[in-house]
């Protein structure tokens, strides 16, 4: 069952500034749903919209079966908010913090003082309540605010780049509390990122945004096979000057219409081919361009991921690929090792 | 009742954050403080002038102690707006207004925290100026009374302050305007002089300066007495400043919160 439900939802700014484009997606009760873009792409944007702090120009939102417009009170009583600045009071403790939004979401004291306990165990912070928030750590302010989000046991949850500026095993922490949080609780959960990382490990389901529209949306796998196979990553050139471009044109060029390429995409300094199989394809695809007098300075070959993906569908990539990088030494070496 | 409940809580957390910082209470009373020892001190000798002291009867820091009173409200509750930003920057008001919270607390809260407090700072000042010898002419009734005119005119610079951080958004815009706008409130009145001794261009301007009124107000209380023609003006004008600024920071706020 829908618990989240856009129709065409749009936000146009002052200046003709279209940041959210008629966007349509749908959230399930108890998923953890994505919106992974690069920033600027429109996903706070949409958050807000969908948690009633800004109005949509046009188009419409359902969330938790009221409209974000005509039922805002009612919405807000069934959400949380976890956004990307901490929005916690310095100048109070965990517990007031806490506490003071128990009282904003009209619990009783009773229920506050039960939640309050419940909650800090829930995100370790356990044994710190009474002390001042001025003295917690980047990553225990990060749990509170999850925890001011979470003190009225809402529906759903909306996490605007919950772990962006925090250290990776803090993110990791944060990462396994969201997960409880859906298996133990039942809450779905809204959240966008330009972590690919985050959105794969962490999300049932991704909506890739970029320039305010939904570019391609499904589970991390569906995305993945949509490109299929392996990217062999070229580059014929060391500096990324007017000669670099003409080499990776005439590198696309030379390429174009070989059966064993699926796909292809220029970037900057480099050359992204989609292929069945990378391994094979190395070889190929080295004699090719040597054939043709393009000297490749790197290859690299990696499974596909949200950013092969993002890349694909819009010729741009997110950020410098990450971790699934393979080095051309690795690669000989697999090669060897086939043959042997 | 649930406006009557945030607004509860919340001016409840923006005391209890202020009097955490003790500090800040009392270096914001440095500056009055220094003015009613010092200028008591320098213009010691002007306390028998007609409309100082003569006449009436007192000394300087009779007719200076008022003025302090309204300096201090006048300059607490101008700055009140910046607590605002700081929610702002910090993204307190955002996450505070995404739950369901009655809007108008918000800002309702913050500014009836800040008259409080400035209350309390007052009732300070008042027991030194009576260390330093203060008389009052109207005792006990006639200090409550001027607090809450006080709290008028608090609560109508409050709410401007408040209202001014929500639409400039930026620190030092607010800074400017609030410089601009507080330094000749304070010297475009009689809060130093009497009116008779000042020159006719300012006497005439000080008619239109709201500060003024409260000036008057205080010192008709504490030196002279109930000077009820004076006395009715003064509450009419504060009123009135009370309720422009609070519509003004309404206002705004509506506008943020949409």
């Amino acid at each position: 069952m829908a618990i989240i439900e856009t129709h065409q939802l749009t936000k146009v700014f002052p200046g003709d500034i279209r940041a959210v484009d008629g966007i349509d997606f749908e959230v399930n009760t108890g998923e953890i749903f994505a919106f992974l873009g690069p920033n600027g792409a429109g996903k706070t944007t949409t958050i807000k919209m969908l948690n009633t702090l800004i109005l949509p120009t046009s188009g419409s939102a359902i969330v938790a079966g009221l409209d974000v417009v005509k039922s805002a009170t009612e919405v807000r009583k069934r959400i949380g908010y976890v956004a990307q600045d901490v929005g916690v009071d310095e100048h109070a403790t965990g517990k007031e913090n806490l506490t003071l939004y128990g009282h904003f979401y009209r619990l009783d004291g009773k229920t506050i003082k039960e939640r309050v306990k419940e909650i800090f165990d829930l995100v370790g912070l356990t044994g710190s309540e009474n002390r001042m928030v001025s003295t917690y750590s980047g990553g225990m302010r990060k749990r509170l605010d999850l925890a001011m989000g979470l003190i009225h046991q809402p529906q759903v949850i909306f996490m605007d780049e919950p772990t962006t500026g925090l250290d990776p095993q803090t993110r990791a922490s944060i990462w396994e509390y969201i997960r409880d949080l859906v298996k133990s609780k039942g809450m779905t959960i809204f959240l966008t990122t330009h972590y690919m990382e985050e959105a794969d490990r962490l999300a049932d389901r991704i909506a890739i945004i970029d320039l305010g529209k939904i570019i391609a949306m499904g589970t991390a796998d569906e995305l993945k096979k949509s490109i299929g196979g392996d990217v062999v990553t070229v580059s014929p050139c060391e500096d990324k000057d007017e000669a670099c471009k003409e080499f990776i044109r005439r590198s696309e060029a030379v390429l174009t219409g070989k059966p064993f390429v699926t796909g292809m995409k220029p970037t900057d300094g480099e050359l992204a081919v989609y292929v069945n199989d990378g391994a094979s394809a190395i070889p190929t695809i080295m004699q090719l361009l040597s054939g043709q007098g393009i000297e490749v300075k790197t290859i690299t070959m990696s499974r596909p991921s949200l950013d092969d993906v993002f890349l694909k569908y819009t010729g741009k990539t997110i950020r410098a690929q990450e971790g699934t990088r393979t080095t051309f030494a690795q690669i000989r070496r697999m090669r060897d090792r086939r043959q042997q | 009742m649930n406006l009557l409940r945030d607004t509860w809580y919340i001016t409840l957390r923006d005391l209890r954050s202020r009097i955490r910082m003790p500090v800040f209470i009392f270096m914001t009373l440095f500056q009055p403080i220094l003015w009613l020892v010092l200028f008591t001190q320098i213009f010691k000798s002007l306390g028998a002038m007609p409309g100082i002291g003569g006449g009436v009867g007192g000394s300087y820091l009779d007719f200076f102690a008022p003025g302090v009173l309204v300096m201090t409200v006048l300059f607490g509750s101008a700055f009140s707006g910046f607590g605002m930003l700081w929610d702002i920057d910090t993204g307190v008001l955002s996450k505070m207004l995404a739950t369901p919270v009655t809007r108008i607390s918000v800002i309702a809260g913050r500014i009836i925290a800040t008259v409080v407090v400035l209350l309390i700072q007052a009732l300070i000042i008042i027991i030194l100026a009576l260390i330093m010898g203060v008389h009052i002419k109207t005792g006990v009734p006639g200090v409550l009374f001027t607090f809450f005119l006080l709290s008028l005119l608090g609560l109508g610079f409050a709410a401007f302050s408040n209202g001014l951080a929500l639409l400039l958004k930026r620190q030092e815009n607010v800074m400017a305007v609030t410089n601009l706008l507080t330094m000749p409130l304070m010297f475009l009145s009689s809060l130093m002089m009497p009116p008779f001794l000042l020159p006719h261009w300012l006497n005439t301007v000080r008619q239109i300066n709201p500060i003024d009124y409260a000036v008057v107000g205080a010192r008709d209380l504490m030196q002279q007495g109930y000077i009820w023609h004076d006395l009715w003006l003064c509450l009419v004008v504060l009123a009135a400043v009370a309720v422009a600024g609070v519509t003004f920071g309404t206002l705004m706020f509506r506008a943020r919160a949409e």
